[in-house]
């Protein structure tokens, strides 16, 4: 017995504890450490493991079809020359360009929508019904992406088949830039809301009140105080809703009309997404087909973290306001 | 910030005008263009497509069809062509409904009696191979395979194929008139394994069949490894027969190849898939022809006049 008390009279000198509870508190703290890593090392397995199959198109030669050039991958304009597992030329340049097209038009829907209802959630609504719309918006951003996929082609594949019609053009059963663009503003929307509502509503009560003291009425404060106070949250509500564009597969792949050239600018014209170009035959193909789906992968996460460094380096030059 | 309100109200002015665009019973326009619907390149419907109007070349290569394909699965190109009056795309003859308009191939209409007259050329052959009869490790393993091959083709086989979306030949027999011919299924053969491979297209049925018929076998273990058409023939006759990766019967969802010819009486048909050229209930047209298909996803032919003077 008293050779364990001295083990652990030991054990407390060696590591400056003076108490039973420092000790508890050091395990604690251990603890917390260890499912922190834990959870930290996901994103590394994941990108190991991502990089691992993503790479093998380029540093292989893929069972006798021979290398993928990496420089031809990242410019082609064309998905795939030549017969699928027997050609190694595929290309996803013009998909890069449609997925960024695609998503800054998607943002540049929702931002505008989103960023105002935030506003008359926060500061506008009476207090009841900016609950009721609080809970609303949250519901929508539970909302799993497969329901806005089907309600994309359910309706909005038809209203853009009908626009296009109006406008005399003859869209390919409304698949399409357009219907899209639409299908992510609706999805980012409620992220977007959400999270600038929040960065509305922390913006200091003082400098409210000092506008409005200067004799600003309610809307200019609102807009030109209230807002450009939340510019930093809005632009971290903007990077969140950019992401979730960019990342977004199942309800794209439904409403793209996965076109395998381009870039699609055009509005009416078929189109196709990183995400939505992975997803497509995913589950029944082999070999350098799948793997290379890997690499587009790859690609993404690459545009995904250029994407959001360019918005953090604009939001760190917009500048912060004192916010609480 | 005017200028903000001023675009959001012409977005939703945008949209509330859309709404009211409905398709109104206008005149069906013959000039307009095609739109083209296919499957991508993994699928097997694409592949028995487009070897079924003769266009092998493009059942793995998107490069040779006409610019500006839409690639959907089988539910996208059969609700797009309820909307898409001007598309045409072909799906799986479990699909087709009223909805939208199946085309007749070559003069036939597609249907599933004229499937199974074997009218209807649009289809492709789902084929069995067995080991030869001579090849079986034990005489238990081949009078369960022979027993499965006839399960096959009885009624109750019938229901569980239609039921996987492909159409059965014609049977008269349900399994309970002909299983008395059949003893190896009254013992215990728990401890038997057959394995089962070929075409994964056939991968659904096969593994719906062995389910049902299993039990009714003395609990036989069937083994599912389906890897594609052509080891279906190597891998029960063929060059890895006696592998580690040897079946007892093998699937292909296309006509053997004359070098996959096999030993009398160990060959056959459980099945056609066909498939069905679609197109909107409004589009006048109502048959083409496998060159007219051709042309169509070449992009030889891109309007719809051309198609129907």
């Amino acid at each position: 017995m008293t050779e364990i008390k001295k083990q652990i009279t030991r054990f407390k000198k060696k590591f400056n504890f003076n108490s039973k509870k420092e000790v508890i508190d050091f395990l604690v703290r251990t603890f917390f450490l260890l499912s922190t890593i834990l959870s930290a090392s996901f994103i590394v397995i994941i990108i190991i493991f991502i990089a691992q199959k993503g790479v093998i198109p380029f540093v292989t030669d893929n069972d006798g079809i021979g290398r993928v050039n990496l420089w031809k991958f990242l410019t082609g304009l064309d998905w795939l020359k030549g017969t699928a597992f027997k050609s190694n030329l595929y290309g996803v340049g013009f998909i890069i360009i449609n997925t960024l097209y695609i998503s800054f038009f998607a943002l540049l829907i929702s931002m505008p929508i989103g960023v105002l209802t935030a506003l008359f959630i926060a500061k506008i609504a009476p207090k009841k019904i900016a609950e009721f719309l609080r809970t609303v918006v949250e519901l929508l951003a539970a909302v799993p992406s497969i329901v806005y996929g089907l309600f994309g082609s359910g309706l909005i594949l038809t209203l853009v088949y009908n626009l296009a019609k109006i406008f005399g053009v003859q869209s390919k059963g409304g698949n399409s830039v357009l219907a899209v663009i639409l299908v992510l503003a609706l999805m980012i929307l409620p992220t977007i809301t959400a999270l600038s509502e929040v960065a509305i509503r922390s913006v200091n009560k003082d400098i409210e009140h000092g506008s409005l003291a200067l004799g600003a009425t309610r809307t200019q404060t609102n807009f030109k105080v209230v807002l450009s106070s939340a510019k930093s949250g809005i632009f971290s509500a903007a990077i969140l809703g950019l992401g979730r564009a960019l990342g977004e597969a199942t309800a794209v792949s439904l409403v793209a009309g996965n076109a395998r050239s381009g870039p699609s600018l055009a509005f009416f014209e078929i189109t196709s997404t990183l995400t939505s170009t992975m997803l497509q035959g995913l589950k029944e193909t082999i070999g350098i087909d799948y793997d290379i789906r890997f690499s587009v992968g790859l690609v993404l996460m690459v545009v995904i973290l250029f994407s959001n460094l360019t918005l953090n380096f604009i939001k760190k030059k917009v500048g912060n306001v004192d916010v609480k | 910030m005017k200028k903000l309100f001023l675009v959001i109200l012409s977005i939703t002015f945008v949209f509330g005008l859309s709404a009211c665009g409905d398709t109104t019973e206008e005149e069906w326009d013959t000039s307009s263009s095609i739109s083209v619907y296919t499957r991508d390149t993994t699928s097997g419907t694409r592949a028995g497509f487009m070897g079924g109007i003769g266009f092998d070349e493009a059942k793995e290569d998107d490069g040779v069809l006409v610019d500006g394909f839409v690639i959907k699965d089988n539910t996208g190109i059969f609700s797009t062509m309820q909307t898409d009056e001007f598309g045409i795309g072909y799906i799986s003859m479990a699909t087709l409904t009223d909805d939208v308009k199946g085309l007749a191939f070559n003069g036939v209409e597609p249907t599933i009696a004229n499937t199974m007259a074997n009218e209807y050329e649009l289809k492709r052959p789902f084929n069995y191979v067995t080991r030869a009869l001579d090849d079986y490790a034990s005489d238990t393993e081949k009078n369960i395979t022979l027993a499965f091959v006839a399960f096959m083709k009885t009624l109750d086989g019938s229901d569980i194929i239609t039921n996987q979306g492909a159409i059965p030949l014609e049977s008269t027999q349900t399994w309970d008139e002909i299983k008395a011919d059949y003893p190896v299924c009254e013992q215990d053969n728990s401890g038997v394994t057959i394995k089962f491979g070929g075409s994964d297209s056939i991968e659904k049925i096969a593994k719906a069949l062995t389910e049902s018929f299993a039990p009714k076998c003395g609990n036989f273990v069937p083994e599912h490894d389906h890897t594609g058409s052509s080891d279906g023939f190597k891998r029960t006759q063929g060059e890895e027969k006696d592998g580690d990766n040897y079946k007892h019967i093998g699937f292909a969802s296309r006509p053997f190849k004359d070098s996959e010819a096999g030993a009398e009486g160990t060959q056959g048909q459980l099945a056609n898939d066909a498939i069905v050229a679609i197109v909107h209930k409004s589009n006048p047209l109502n048959g083409v022809t496998a060159e007219e298909l051709v042309k169509i996803y070449s992009g030889e032919i891109t309007t719809w006049d051309e198609l129907l003077d």
